[in-house]
């Protein structure tokens, strides 16, 4: 005898779908078709399908590959730099001192901090007039004159970068604090009475136990930075001179001039690289699951 | 094997989509507000007394006119619900004006605006920049005034050369799409102290401007850095203005930027910084920071309107002063409006228009001008006492000749916040030559 399927269940779950549909899937569906067309609303008269030309148009455009470079190294030093402070943090946060919980909660500003404030914030600090690191360093000797951080190609992007790494420094250390405490405590005993010392630990229990965390962290925050606006922007708008214009900067602003067949195009370009940066965390977590 | 797949889909297409976000929710951001500065002590009229100049055709009774603004200060803001209700009691036509403010959110009003528009939100009429009209034109938004001003008597009372300004932005010899309001006009602001140091006059022509900017730049403790520079450079956004100064006081032209002249003038903007005289910061200086900077001192000149001559004399008192920008071969400087439009979805054009003029030359222009210390339009009020005995507001007049607008194309609005700052950046910078930057922004200017 065959059961009856009940359309009871898919009931419940349509209006989530239709949801899901309609908020996420229908514009992402609409970008990618705008990709293909020359959709530029301040010249409306001229929105017409045409192919693949957007695509060919930003790979002869030197913007969009110094912004695909320079998402790069936003993307690899910030994250970079995150991870490595941020393992730190949860290491020194692991032990217990007193203290620790206001530490734990001081540290954890910067990641509560929005991203305008934290940009309007190291934009002041680093003002080439009057800002705080400037005096600081004149103060301390280091410099004799003031280095206009944010008005020079040289320092633009190292100085953005700082400020994305101050900012991003809390949630891997939260995450990997977390992980961290359940790593059995047995095992450091173990390793003891072998004769491990702290690196081998580190290296041969610490790191193994954790590496789920850390992968799955890093791909979150390689996401998320390369997507950002929000810093950059209120630091630097993306100059001078181009010097801090990452993909997602430029998105923005072509999407801001209602460019959107071009915005829509770099959109889709910089969601496959993520997508590409996935496959990596995809094929480490099924294999585990086979 | 399925379900696992399935799982795959799901993560790859999660990836996509937090990708593809990026497109969703675009915004500006810039701290200046075109009006910005301190508001003076408007005298409100009093309502009880009849004016004259309230609108008194009896064409549009009881209509309802939604007025979507932006005002710089919670000062202009409270100005304006003065203004609001004070046209609301006295006009004739029973109209009734529902003011609903924005923020300009660096030029982020006219996107919402546009977005709203398009949603088709209820608004008959919005406080309005010349340079969004080509964007709202094209998408046919906007109500020709042409029929209303035909029979308006207030035509004559507004200069000849506004009223071209706002049908070439529109792009249309026969139509009218935006009414004038007010005007800010770029002069430079200067201090008298720190010339006298210098052992210099107000500069008369373009060459001694020029002069005076090294002359100011003094490095008094003798350490090699200068403790003034002469003139604050705005090479960040909003830079357009003052450089478009430059490359007309050498005979050029925003037409075409690539000519000998136009090379010229962008040559002495790239030398001010070059060789000193503006502050290490000027690739990326805006508005804050050219008036962060002049307030401190640290500048002797900057070029701005009337929108900062308040906070200019809370600091200085009588040690700041104002000239025109002195003429070259050439001359021009930036004359920035701020006007109203009336969007071709209004069921209330004849009340909208009512309102719009008021604003334009009645009761509402004399108030929302003497309160904001914005420039007006109307020839009537600009020859009042109030704008007569004011040093700034002087020196916009004496620079209303030779006035004007960067060209407003569809382009205009990302060659000014993105194309401009960062080309004249490469350029202060020494990564491209005067020509180069040029061809650069005549090219995505004209494209």
């Amino acid at each position: 005898m065959v059961k009856k399927r009940s359309i009871y269940p898919y009931l419940l779950v349509a209006p989530a779908v239709l949801t899901i549909l309609l908020v996420i899937f229908v514009p992402v569906l609409n970008a990618i078709l705008m990709s293909f067309q020359s959709y530029d609303l301040r010249r409306p008269q001229e929105i017409a399908f045409i192919g693949l030309e957007n695509y060919r148009a930003i790979t002869e455009n030197t913007l969009f590959w110094g912004s695909l470079w320079r998402t790069f190294a936003w993307v690899g030093f910030g994250v970079g730099f995150q991870f490595i402070f941020g393992f730190i943090l949860a290491l020194l946060l692991n032990h217990s001192f007193r203290g620790r919980g206001v530490v734990r909660a001081v540290s954890m500003i910067p990641w509560v901090t929005p991203g305008v404030l934290i940009g309007l914030m190291w934009r002041w600090m680093y003002d080439g007039n009057f800002g705080v690191i400037n005096d600081l360093l004149n103060r301390l000797g280091i410099l004799s004159t003031n280095i206009p951080f944010l008005s020079q190609v040289e320092t633009a992007l190292p100085s953005v970068i700082i400020a994305i790494v101050w900012q991003g420094i809390p949630f891997f250390a939260l995450m990997i604090l977390a992980a961290l405490q359940g790593v059995p405590s047995d095992m450091y005993e173990a390793a003891d009475m072998d004769g491990a010392n702290k690196v081998q630990k580190l290296f041969f229990i610490t790191v193994p136990s954790i590496k789920n965390t850390i992968f799955v962290t890093l791909l979150l925050r390689v996401i998320w930075v390369a997507n950002s606006v929000d810093i950059i922007f209120t630091m630097t708008e993306g100059g001078p001179a181009w010097s801090t214009q990452t993909l997602s900067v430029f998105i923005f602003n072509q999407a801001n001039s209602l460019n959107l067949g071009i915005a829509s195009t770099m959109a889709i370009v910089l969601a496959i690289l993520l997508v590409l940066v996935t496959i990596p965390y995809l094929r480490i977590s099924f294999r585990k699951e086979d | 094997m399925k379900k696992k797949w399935l799982k795959r889909l799901v993560v790859v297409a999660t990836t996509a989509i937090m990708g593809l976000s990026l497109l969703a929710g675009c915004g500006g951001n810039d701290t200046e507000t075109p009006d910005g500065g301190a508001a003076e002590n408007v005298e409100t009229p009093d309502i009880s007394e009849d004016t004259a100049e309230t609108p008194d055709t009896p064409a549009v009774d009881g209509a309802t006119v939604q007025f979507r603004y932006w005002a710089d200060t919670p000062e202009f803001s409270q100005l304006m619900q003065d203004i609001i209700t004070y046209f609301n009691e006295t006009n004739t036509s029973g109209i009734t004006v529902v003011g609903e403010e924005a923020p300009w959110d660096g030029g982020g009003f006219a996107e919402n605006l546009f977005n709203s528009v398009m949603g088709g939100a209820d608004i008959d009429v919005a406080t309005w920049r010349l340079s969004s009209t080509p964007l709202f034109v094209n998408n046919d938004l906007l109500a020709d005034l042409t029929p209303f001003l035909d029979t308006w008597d207030g035509v004559s009372d507004i200069d000849g050369n506004i009223w071209a300004n706002m049908r070439e932005a529109g792009g249309r010899e026969d139509a009218t799409f935006v009414m004038p309001w007010n005007l800010q006009i770029l002069y430079v602001y200067y201090r008298p102290s720190i010339f006298e140091e210098a052992g210099i006059e107000v500069p008369t022509t373009y060459e001694e401007f020029l002069a005076a900017i090294e002359a100011t730049t003094i490095d008094r403790d003798g350490d090699g850095t200068p403790d003034v520079y002469g003139f604050g450079l705005r090479g960040g956004p909003g830079g357009q203005e003052p450089w478009g100064s430059f490359v007309h006081g050498r005979g050029g032209s925003f037409e075409d930027m690539t000519s000998a002249e136009s090379i010229a003038g962008m040559q002495d903007f790239i030398d001010v910084f070059q060789n000193g005289f503006a502050p290490p910061t000027a690739p990326s200086d805006g508005f804050s920071e050219i008036i962060d900077n002049f307030h401190s001192g640290l500048t002797a000149m900057t070029i701005h309107h009337t929108g900062s001559s308040g906070g200019m004399e809370e600091v200085f008192g009588d040690d700041v002063s104002a000239f025109p920008f002195p003429a070259g071969a050439g001359r021009w400087t930036s004359m920035a409006d701020t006007s109203t439009v009336i969007f071709e979805s209004s069921e209330n054009k004849e009340a909208a228009f009512e309102w719009v003029s008021f604003l334009a030359t009645g009761e509402g222009q004399r108030m929302w001008t003497e309160g904001t210390g914005n420039i007006p339009v109307s020839g009537t009020v600009q020859a009042g006492e109030f704008f007569q005995n004011n040093r700034f507001v002087q020196a916009s007049i004496e620079s209303q000749g030779f006035g004007g607008v960067i060209p407003i194309l569809d382009t205009t609005p990302e060659w000014i916040s993105t194309i401009f700052p960062n080309t004249i950046g490469q350029a202060l910078l020494g990564q491209v030559t005067a020509e180069e930057a040029m061809e650069t922004l005549q090219d995505a200017l004209y494209r």
